[in-house]
Parts: C-alpha cells; sequence; structure tokens
C-alpha cells in the first residue's frame, strides 16, 4: 500500500482554500481514495461543504470541555463519500493564541491515532498566511509533505504566495516538505492564465491546474455543498474533478525559489497588473 | 532619563542603562568604555544557570505588608515561594515587626489550555481569590513569559477588577525573556509601585528618608535617628501606606544603585524628592560623604560634623585591631554590580588586598542625569585605584571557579548564597554577604571585619573539605584552557 500522501493547502486569506480543498477532496473520493480533512483555522470553517453545515465540534473545544481524555470519535465526524472531517478549532478573536492551538491539536491528533494507515490522503486547510510558528506546524517534519498555494491573478494573493513559498523553502532544508504547485482559483482578470504560468515558473514549480469562476461555486456553498455533490453534472463539478486527477498524478514536488520584491514587481508588471489603469 | 509612567511597562535596563552582563579586563577601561556606552556587548554561549526579571520582581513585592501578589505564570516560575516565605519570616524578627510577615500569593499556574485560549478568565478569578482570601490593601499582578508571548491582556483585567474592588491592582510586566539582566525585575516593580500605588503627596515630611534596600536589619536606624531623621525602609517589609507617602519625603537614598536608581530618579523628577548624590554608606569615607550629604539636604548640618566625629571615636579601637588582623589579606569579591563595587571599597577599607571582583551585571549608565557621586565603578576607583583583574558574569560557576583557582584568594565575599559552596570546597573561608544592610556604616565596616576574622578561624575546615571535593568540569575545563571567560563571544546577531 502507498504512503498516505500528507498535503497542505495555503494562500491568502479570502482566496477560497477552503472551498478548493473541499471540492478537490470530493473529486478524490468520487476516485475512491480515503481522504481525511484537517481544518487548521480557528474558524473551524474548512469542513462545512463536506458535512453539510458548522457540525462540528472542534478538537480544542472538546480538549478544554472535557480535559485530556479526548475521544476520538468525538472530534471525527465523517462527511461526504466517507470523508474524515476534523477541526482544530481556536481561541475567539484578539486572545490567547490560535498557533499554540494548532500545535496542540495536531499532537492531539497524532496520539489518538487518527492518522490510519487506510487513508490515501491528509489535507491541512491552514488559514491565511503563516504568520507563526504554530501557522507552520503542518508542514514541520513529519507532517505534510506536500503544499499546493491557491493564488489567482491578484497582487496581493502573489505577494503571499511568494511569501508562503519562504516558508516552505526554509522548512524543506531540514525535512521533506515540497510545493506542489500553484492552484490558481481564478478571478477573472486579465491574463490572468499567463501570469500564474510566469509565476509559477519563477518559483521553480508549475501552474497544476486553474480552476475558472463560475458562480455555482457560490450556489453550492449556500446550500452547504461541494459542487460535486450539489451540481454533479456541472462544468465546474468536472473542472474539480481534473484538479482531483492533476494532484493524484502530480509527481512534480519541488524546493520553491522565491522571488524578490523587485522581481515579483517585475513580473506582475510586465503582464499588466501595475499599469495606471489596473483595476481589479 | 527616559521615565514614562503612562506607558506600562518600564523600558528594559539593557536599552536604558546600556546593561551587559559578560566583561572581562580592568575595572578602569570599562569604565572609560562605558562613558560612551561602548562596551562590546558580548554572549556565553554555554550557561549553567540564570534567574529572571520575575524573581526580581518578586524579591519586592513579596514582602509589601497588606499586600497579595497573584503570579499570572505556570507554577514553576514561583518555585522560590517557600524560601522567600522563610525570608520573610526572619526578617519580620529582624524588622522588629509584630505580626510575622507571611506572603500573600497566589498562581493562576497557566497551563496549555490557557496558552490557546488565553488565560484572561482565570486570572480574573485569581484575583477576586486573592481578594476574597487575603483582604489584601493592594493586589500586584506579575506576567511570565507564558503570558506575554501569548499576548494576554494583564492591563485591562487590572483595570476592570480595580475598578470593581475599589483597591490598586498593579500589574507588573517581568517577561523573563526580555531583558538580559535580571535586575529589570526590580525597575518593572518599581514601575508598577509608582503607577498605581505612589500618591500625590499631601505635607511634605520633612524627616523622612526613603531608603531602597532588601529585607536587611535596620541598621539606618542609629545614624539617621541621631540627625533626627526617620528612615523609610523600601520596598520590602514596608507597608502600603509607607509606599503611598514616598513621594513626601524629604530624600531618598539607598544601600545599592542597583537597586535603587531608577525609583529614585522618579520619585526626584516626578515629586522633587531628591535622591542623595553621594556613595552608599560603606567605609568609613563614604559613610562621612553620605552622612554629610543627608544632612545638608535635611537641613541638619550642624549635627553632623560632632555626630561623624563621635561616630569614629567610637569605633577607632576595635577598626585598628580589625585591620591589624586583615592587613595584607587577598580577598575576592563577587556581588551585583553597584553593591559588589561597595564592598569593594570596605574590604580596602579593612586594609585587605582586593585581587579580584566580579559583578553580575554592569550598567553603563545611572538612571539620574545628575549622576555625580552615583557612579559607583568610578567612585572606587577614584578612592582606591584601578582593579586589574575585574569581571562581569551572571552567575556561572564554572567561570568562577577558574578565576579563584588563579588568583588564590585568601578570603571570598560572595552575596549571594549560591556561590559561597564553591569557595568552600575550593579550601577559601568565605562570606555569604546575604543581608545588604549588614556592614552599613561605622559599625558595619568592624562588624565585616570581624566576621571575616571569624571565617578566618575556619580555614583548617575549608581545606579539608576541599580535599575531597570534587567538581564535575572536565579536566580539559579545570587544568587545560587557561582562559575562564572561553565560552564568551561576540554579539554578532544585533
Amino acid at each position: 500500500m502507498a504512503e498516505v500522501r500528507q498535503i497542505a493547502i495555503y494562500g491568502k486569506g479570502g482566496i477560497g482554500k477552503s472551498t478548493t480543498t473541499q471540492n478537490l477532496t470530493a473529486g478524490l473520493v468520487e476516485k475512491g481514495q480515503k481522504v481525511m480533512v484537517v481544518g487548521c483555522d480557528p474558524k473551524a470553517d474548512s469542513t462545512r461543504l463536506l458535512l453539510g453545515g458548522l457540525a462540528q465540534r472542534t478538537v480544542l473545544d472538546t480538549l478544554r470541555e472535557e480535559g485530556d481524555d479526548v475521544d476520538l470519535d468525538s472530534i471525527l465526524k465523517e462527511g461526504f463519500g466517507g470523508t474524515r472531517c476534523v477541526e482544530s478549532g481556536g481561541p475567539e478573536p484578539g486572545v490567547g493564541c490560535a498557533g499554540r492551538g494548532i500545535i496542540t491539536s495536531i499532537g492531539l491528533l497524532e496520539q489518538l491515532g487518527a492518522y490510519t494507515e487506510d487513508l490515501d490522503y491528509v489535507f491541512y486547510d491552514v488559514l491565511g498566511d503563516v504568520v507563526c510558528g504554530g501557522f507552520a506546524m503542518p508542514i514541520r517534519e513529519g507532517k505534510a509533505q506536500e503544499i499546493y498555494i491557491v493564488a489567482s491573478g491578484e497582487m496581493m494573493a502573489l505577494y503571499a504566495a511568494n511569501n508562503i513559498s519562504k516558508g516552505i523553502a526554509r522548512y524543506a532544508k531540514t525535512g521533506g516538505v515540497r510545493l506542489g504547485g500553484i492552484i490558481c482559483n481564478s478571478r477573472n482578470v486579465d491574463r490572468e492564465l499567463d501570469l500564474l504560468r510566469a509565476f509559477s515558473k519563477e518559483l521553480g514549480t508549475k501552474l497544476i491546474y486553474f480552476v475558472p469562476r463560475d458562480n455555482v461555486v457560490q450556489h453550492a456553498e449556500i446550500n452547504k455543498k461541494t459542487v460535486i455533490e450539489y451540481k454533479p453534472e456541472s462544468n465546474q463539478a468536472q473542472e474539480y474533478r481534473n484538479l482531483a486527477e492533476a494532484v493524484m498524478n502530480n509527481t512534480d514536488l519541488v524546493i520553491p525559489t522565491p522571488m524578490t520584491q523587485e522581481k515579483l514587481e517585475e513580473i506582475l508588471s510586465e503582464f499588466g497588473l501595475m499599469a495606471d489603469d489596473y483595476q481589479i | 532619563m527616559s521615565i514614562n509612567l503612562n506607558i506600562s511597562a518600564v523600558e528594559m535596563r539593557d536599552k536604558r542603562l546600556g546593561a551587559i552582563t559578560s566583561y572581562h579586563g580592568d575595572a578602569q577601561t570599562l569604565l572609560e568604555l562605558s562613558e560612551d556606552k561602548k562596551v562590546p556587548v558580548t554572549t556565553r554561549s554555554y550557561s549553567q544557570c540564570s534567574a529572571c526579571s520575575e524573581g526580581c520582581a518578586a524579591t519586592l513585592t513579596y514582602y509589601v505588608r497588606g499586600a497579595a501578589i497573584v503570579a499570572h505564570a505556570p507554577i514553576g516560575c514561583d518555585a522560590q515561594i517557600a524560601s522567600q516565605n522563610y525570608a520573610a519570616k526572619a526578617a519580620s524578627i529582624n524588622r522588629h515587626i509584630e505580626e510575622i510577615h507571611a506572603i500573600k500569593f497566589l498562581s493562576t499556574n497557566i497551563k496549555e489550555k490557557d496558552t490557546i485560549y488565553g488565560g484572561l478568565e482565570k486570572l480574573r478569578n485569581a484575583i477576586q481569590e486573592a481578594y476574597d482570601r487575603f483582604n489584601p490593601e493592594v493586589i500586584f499582578v506579575t506576567s511570565s513569559c507564558a503570558s506575554g508571548i501569548v499576548g494576554d491582556d494583564i492591563e485591562s483585567v487590572a483595570d476592570e477588577k480595580e475598578s470593581e474592588l475599589g483597591i490598586p491592582i498593579v500589574p507588573i510586566f517581568c517577561e523573563g525573556f526580555k531583558s538580559r539582566v535580571w535586575t529589570t525585575g526590580f525597575d518593572a516593580a518599581y514601575h508598577g509601585i509608582l503607577r498605581k500605588i505612589v500618591k500625590d503627596p499631601k505635607k511634605k515630611q520633612e524627616n523622612l528618608v526613603n531608603i531602597f534596600n532588601f529585607q536587611g536589619i535596620p541598621s539606618f536606624n542609629d545614624l539617621l535617628g541621631k540627625l533626627g531623621l526617620i528612615p523609610n525602609y523600601l520596598i520590602p517589609m514596608a507597608t502600603v501606606k509607607q509606599l503611598e507617602e514616598m513621594s513626601e519625603a524629604a530624600i531618598s537614598v539607598h544601600m545599592c544603585e542597583t537597586l535603587g536608581t531608577y525609583v529614585s530618579a522618579v520619585l526626584e523628577e516626578k515629586y522633587g524628592v531628591p535622591e542623595v548624590k553621594a556613595p552608599a554608606p560603606f567605609g568609613i569615607k563614604w559613610t562621612d560623604e553620605w552622612l554629610r550629604a543627608v544632612a545638608k539636604a535635611t537641613g541638619k548640618s550642624d549635627l553632623v560634623e560632632n555626630l561623624i566625629e563621635s561616630e569614629h571615636k567610637k569605633i577607632e579601637k576595635e577598626l585598628a585591631e580589625v585591620r591589624e588582623k586583615l592587613k595584607g589579606k587577598k580577598v575576592y569579591v563577587y556581588a551585583g554590580d553597584s553593591f559588589a563595587h561597595s564592598i569593594g571599597n570596605l574590604v580596602q577599607d579593612l586594609g585587605m588586598t582586593l585581587v579580584g571582583m566580579t559583578t553580575l551585571h554592569h550598567d553603563q549608565k545611572v538612571d539620574n542625569e545628575n549622576k555625580e557621586r552615583l557612579n559607583t565603578l568610578k567612585n572606587l576607583i577614584d578612592e582606591r585605584g584601578n582593579i586589574p583583574e575585574f569581571s562581569v558574569c551572571n552567575q556561572q560557576p564554572y567561570e568562577v571557579i577558574k578565576i579563584l583557582r588563579r588568583l588564590k584568594p585568601d578570603f571570598m565575599i560572595a552575596r549571594h548564597q549560591g556561590l559561597t559552596p564553591l569557595g568552600t570546597k575550593l579550601g577559601i573561608p568565605t562570606i555569604n554577604e546575604g543581608d545588604v544592610n549588614a556592614s552599613v556604616g561605622y559599625e558595619g565596616l568592624v562588624n565585616l571585619g570581624k566576621r571575616i576574622i571569624e571565617a578566618g578561624r575556619t580555614s583548617k575546615f575549608e581545606q579539608n573539605i576541599a580535599k575531597h571535593a570534587k567538581f564535575p568540569y572536565s579536566k580539559w575545563w579545570l587544568d587545560e584552557e587557561p582562559d575562564p571567560f572561553y565560552f564568551e563571544r561576540e554579539n554578532k546577531a544585533k
């Protein structure tokens, strides 16, 4: 049996990491893969589409309420297509330390034996930027070996992706973590595909898939479902199946080569983003 | 100086005073480099032990009579509580305080869950519990590394409980990782006290003298009493009322500039309570100078010359005897910054030869801008000349052992009891100068001399111990490597 592929999804806040991760997961389970999704965001909304709502008790809430003697069944729920869903959870905004929470939570999942041998994939859906050591927990030694960054043709999304690559490059030196590629969650900006390809190339990786923009994603979200579950026949459902296929077949894992601010701006400028009439 | 009581945390000594924890060379060079804050900052690549700011903040606040302390920390941070409580009992007896002082202390015992969700609810409950259980006049809340890293907003909980309970709730920001010099914790405690407890003066108490010291014996009573002055011993063992009224005092003095310089400077700047600009009263000449400065600032100059004369006479005979016995004996001194300088003056006043000195840290600057005669290292060099064997070391026994083996002193005087066994194991009669008030004034000098002579009487015992003592160091470190400062490194990461 092949080893479980542990994958972390990073990207700028609001870029669509959770939506992409869950739709990708749905694509994988359709193909018979066994997947666990670990939400690493204090908002605990990384598994909403798979579970049909925020039905999940988080690891940290359970730990707080029930003490150290936590039962795995109480924090692990089964969602769409047999996906195993876990939410790390965390403190209310403005108090405590969410990064510390992720460290504790993942440590607890390991102790409880959540990482079973029959799993093909574990996905970590991590909040926003890698602001501190806690948010880098999923890519430390022995955790996720493979990372995908969700980005779009917007300037700030690419700044963030470049920054995240710096974090990956740091951990790649000591551990086995590698960048699997960039997933574009399209915002329909001009020359987006060209820009993302050029950006990926400069990072030493590739654009693994370009997910077009489609309103059905919003409709599915309102209905608390992945697109594959909500409109299995839609074009967008097929796009996510293709994304799943691309990830499954991807063996091209690299240590990224983050670029300087100047180089990044040069690329942006080449593709028209820095021009005076630039508009999102 | 940079005082700002609107800011909750005191500015660290590292930055404020250019405090350092390692140096070796001669005293004069250190003094000259300090003039422009030019002493190179080095670190040790190996440390055996350390302390932190929270410990120093505790050393002052634990002993305030009428106060309770809530440590917002993991329980281990306050492991010293039992020995401190013991010291509080001893201090109560020394100070003739009727009700034996027991430290009123609670810890929030921050655990992993609290680092994730924040520990403020626990802190709120602990403050309430301290209030209900101890009925205190004030509650100190000390921070810790853990609460600092997760960013618990101690200040707003303190403010909230303060308006609810109607007593001062005094946050003291003393996270251990922030400063390389643990004495920053003293400043942190004073800062909190100055912000929340000290009141604007209602009247001037013209005979009141603030004395910044630890919980030692009340050795200032005699001399100050003879000038008609009233000592206000601060901070340990003082009542909350004494703290409130320090702004009404005529002057501030200290037994150690390292300990008292921040608070005295603030009192001078904010309330016009002058800090006496004279060396602390250790040794004949410094006590003379100190008394004259105190008398001048309090309008007692007419009394002081007679006092000095009669005090000199009183100890004359005994001092001569002591000096005769100690003449030329070699002594090594190890203590906190300014206090070490004062002991250095004392032992040379006794006719001993100071073969070396190590201070726990070194402040390159003094808080008070009008710093003449407050620079204790300068005072010592001016008085007694350069010290060729001078080092700064934050209590690393592995370093001290090599210095002692090289200098081979007849005696060692150490302020901290953790270091005295080291002298004993090397066969050196060693004095633990734990009560920093013990050697104050004319009688203090004679008494120190007597204690040193007494320690010398047991030298056979120390020699016997030395024959059997084993050290945990390798042969290389003990016998082959010549440099005690081998592990000091230039601090490249600025």
